[in-house]
């Protein structure tokens, strides 16, 4: 079976008249877990909505599998809105039928799924109670299969995390595992980086309607290890702003977080200035969490437009 | 395309269930009805709200008053209703001039009497005298008393020109008095008008109306029949005429209005032809702006939770603009058909009479039908743009309220559509999408001819309007629905109308 390939070609959209995403690049295989990630505004949901063609680029190509994204029925993907909805005042299982009839199923077929998931999902004794008696947490569940019932082959999850119950978390890892396994294609959106960081293989970051950041996670946080630092020390650490040649990225009084910026800086050397001003009581490699990554290149970016 | 029929189903059965469609199907007509039919029976079983009391003063001495109260009680005092008018001889017998002038008259009315008695007293004993031809004295005796005859002649021509005079100015106080009296109980409104019967009316037909308005047409062509009947009943009294053809030939004579239909004639009820139209008018509106209303709270419910994201993600918004019409149209049809299928009911079961509503044929109610779907398409189409544009229940609820405000006007401007159902500036507004359901079930009914070119033109100048609303809907659907919090601005949408 060939790989499943959703991209994005140099997609653009904008809103009256300001670029909400421009130019944007993507490729997503099956089988990994696509973290789209970037902070409020950056476009996120926009580009999803683009991908579950509710709204139209304005210029650029969505393909799936080398098909025009407009051309391909709706039943092969399956969405988690970033705002969630459901009708109040239907009950559960109608509801989920509703759901799986527009994506094709038949009315029998969507039942039995629905109550598949339910039951998987603890829920199975409230398939006739109104949406609107549930709790916060199991209508987030009847969100999620909503999302998947019809078992498309992208799934795409905008912001899954926010407001999910440490138990609802658990079944969306499941889920995701599980489509992972079918190499299905899978996209999620978050501006929580730590989150994408235990979830996502691949990670795409946008700001202000650009990719800064675009590769699998591993190699991230690999060629962003080598050279930062943290070091922590029971006197004041002020100091380190004026060496040269090392780059900070965060600092309080007893704590810096550097990176080193000049490849003939030698680590020792750097460790016995230090020591030197101040007694050092941690000194280590620091694996860069997505945040200081994000942060880095924000500012870099920030810089280089100066 | 399936998804058509599967959202309209899905808006079709919630909706069908849901304790509104009761009430808009059942209750609210009723209650509409109700009071819109209220005031015919009110004005039928209402009694007149006053008594008119009608002075006569009659010189003829013909007791004309006991005539007309008869005539009126017959025409205007229907059995359950108490009598319209009363009549009243005036009475002059307590003003003195009138009872000295009337005690002196009655003086020389028995002295006349006794002259006259004595008179025929005379002419008895000569005839008695011519008689026996053995009284004694016979000669002397005839001769003398032709003398009292002739003396006692003179005497009571004299009396009788006396009493004619007198009579005659005893008349004239007697009118003088009642007038006064007449004219001032009219000031006082104790009489509504008073008829003044001269002496000879029957002869000339001559007769006095007084009143604060005689200008009132109503009221005096009342009278004018009435008497009109009287007195030539009592003119073919004084020929003679046997009672029995009298009134075989002064019989009432009514006339039935029939109205010219095409498909023949038929008897013309007022509240029947007025009200019957007016509540199908009614009840168009009603349904369309039930089914509307739905339409609007569907997407507008949909679009503040949410759900409007996930249905778009599975069908494109033509299909859900499609689906929610089509399954909110058919509730209204089977809203419709509920009415139709009742009023059939009840005209089988006797609880409606038939000929009160004999305009709703087959093809009325299939002209119904039709307006109902243009009409809901039409303001369907509305709604679903104003219900994409509006941001909040709050916002939708004045809508709604505005929406239900202005549907009042089409079902009240049809009422001028009874004036005159096919002048022209009846149908020119008829040819205005947001009239042409209402002026049409109105105008359709309501003309003697099948107004067929109207019906043509109106049907394609909506199946134009409709289009163009459900295009301006799309286009407004697909971008508005995805908006929130602010209000779009005019010349956002007239960017998305032109962008799409
Ligand atoms: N339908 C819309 N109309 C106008 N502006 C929009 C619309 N949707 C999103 N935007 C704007 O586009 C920008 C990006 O929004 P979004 O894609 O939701 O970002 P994210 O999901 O990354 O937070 C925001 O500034 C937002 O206000
Ligand atoms: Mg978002």
């Amino acid at each position: 079976m060939a790989q499943n390939i959703l991209q994005l070609k140099k997609v653009s959209k904008s809103f009256a008249g300001t670029v909400v995403v421009g130019d944007l690049n993507l490729k997503v295989k099956g089988g990994e877990v696509f973290g789209l990630l970037g902070p409020n505004g950056a476009g996120k949901t926009t580009t999803m909505r683009m991908i579950m063609n509710i709204i139209r680029p304005d210029q650029g190509e969505i393909l799936y599998n080398d098909q025009p994204r407009h051309k391909i029925k709706n039943l092969h993907f399956g969405y988690l809105p970033e705002e969630r909805g459901l009708y109040p005042r239907a009950t559960v299982l109608e509801m989920l039928v509703y759901f799986g009839t527009l994506n094709n199923l038949s009315a029998r077929r969507a039942e039995v799924e629905a109550i598949r998931y339910l039951d998987r999902l603890g829920m199975v004794e409230f398939t006739d109670a109104q949406i609107n008696q549930l709790s916060k947490g199991m209508q987030q569940k009847i969100q999620f299969i909503v999302a998947f019932l019809h078992d498309p082959d992208v799934l795409i999850l905008d912001e899954p995390f926010s407001g999910l119950d440490p138990i609802n978390q658990i079944v969306l890892r499941e889920i995701l595992q599980e489509y992972k396994q079918k190499k299905k294609i899978l996209i999620i959106s978050t501006h929580q980086m730590e989150q994408a960081e235990q979830l996502c293989d691949h990670i795409c970051l946008i700001n202000q309607s650009k990719v800064i950041l675009d590769g699998q996670l591993s190699r991230i946080k690999k060629n962003y290890r080598e050279n930062a630092f943290f070091v922590e020390s029971d006197d004041s650490l002020e100091f380190m702003q004026e060496i040269s040649g090392i780059s900070i990225i965060e600092q309080d009084n007893n704590s810096c977080k550097f990176t080193v910026a000049e490849q003939r800086l030698k680590i020792p050397v750097l460790f016995e200035n230090i020591q030197k001003k101040a007694g050092i009581k941690r000194f280590e490699i620091v694996e860069p969490s997505l945040h200081d990554i994000f942060i880095r290149l924000v500012q870099a970016e920030t810089e280089g437009g100066k | 395309m399936k998804n058509i029929f599967r959202i309209a189903r899905w808006e079709f059965v919630t909706r069908f269930r849901s304790r509104s469609f009761l009430f808009n199907t059942f209750i609210s007509p009723l209650l509409f009805i109700s009071v819109i039919t209220l005031p015919i029976f009110f004005f039928q079983y209402q009694p007149e709200v006053s008594t008119k009391l009608i002075g006569v003063i009659d010189l003829s001495g013909k007791n004309i008053e006991k005539d007309l109260q008869k005539a009126l009680n017959h025409y205007y005092s229907p059995e359950n209703r108490s009598r319209e008018y009363v009549v009243m001889k005036v009475s002059v017998n307590s003003s003195g001039p009138y009872r000295e002038m009337l005690s002196e008259y009655k003086e020389i009315k028995s002295r006349r009497d006794s002259i006259a008695r004595l008179y025929e007293q005379i002419k008895a004993q000569r005839a008695a005298y011519y008689k026996n031809t053995k009284i004694a004295n016979r000669e002397y005796f005839l001769r003398t008393s032709y003398e009292k005859l002739q003396n006692t002649r003179e005497e009571k021509e004299l009396t009788d020109m006396e009493l004619e005079n007198f009579k005659t100015s005893l008349d004239s106080v007697y009118k003088f008095e009642a007038l006064k009296m007449a004219d001032s109980l009219l000031i006082t409104n104790v009489l509504n008008a008073y008829l003044l019967f001269p002496h000879e009316f029957t002869k000339n037909g001559i007769v006095e109306y007084h009143s604060k308005n005689p200008g009132d047409l109503r009221e005096t062509e009342r009278f004018e029949k009435i008497l009109q009947n009287i007195i030539i009943e009592k003119r073919m009294m004084d020929d003679h005429v046997e009672q029995a053809k009298v009134h075989k030939w002064l019989s009432p004579i009514y006339i039935k209005k029939y109205q010219l239909m095409p498909q023949g004639q038929k008897e013309w009820d007022f509240y029947a032809q007025f009200y019957g139209p007016l509540i199908g008018v009614f009840l168009l509106f009603m349904a369309i702006f039930t089914a509307g209303g739905y339409l609007f709270s569907s997407i507008l419910l949909e679009k503040s939770n949410r759900v409007i994201e996930v249905l778009l993600s599975y069908a494109n918004s033509i299909q859900i603009m499609g689906g929610k019409i089509l399954g909110l149209g058919s509730l209204g049809l089977v809203q419709v058909l509920i009415w139709l299928l009742l009023t059939a009911l009840f005209i089988s079961s006797g609880i409606i009479p038939a000929d009160k509503i004999s305009y709703l044929t087959l093809s009325n109610a299939l002209y119904f039908i039709i307006y109902f779907s243009l009409g809901f398409l039409f303001y369907g189409a509305i709604f679903i743009s104003v219900g994409s544009l509006s941001s909040n229940e709050y916002d939708a609820q004045q809508i709604n309220q505005l929406l239900r405000t202005v549907a009042v006007f089409p079902v009240l401007l049809s009422l001028i559509v009874l004036a005159e159902p096919n002048s022209l500036w009846i149908r020119i507004l008829s040819y205005i999408p947001f009239l042409t359901p209402s002026f049409m079930i109105m105008r359709i009914p309501l003309s003697s001819q099948l107004i067929t070119t109207d019906i043509y033109v109106t049907i394609a100048i909506m199946v134009i309007s409709i289009l163009f609303v459900i295009f301006v809907a799309g286009r407004i659907f697909r971008v508005a629905t995805l908006m929130q919090g602010k209000k779009a601005s005019w010349t956002e949408i007239w960017r998305w109308l032109k962008v799409g």
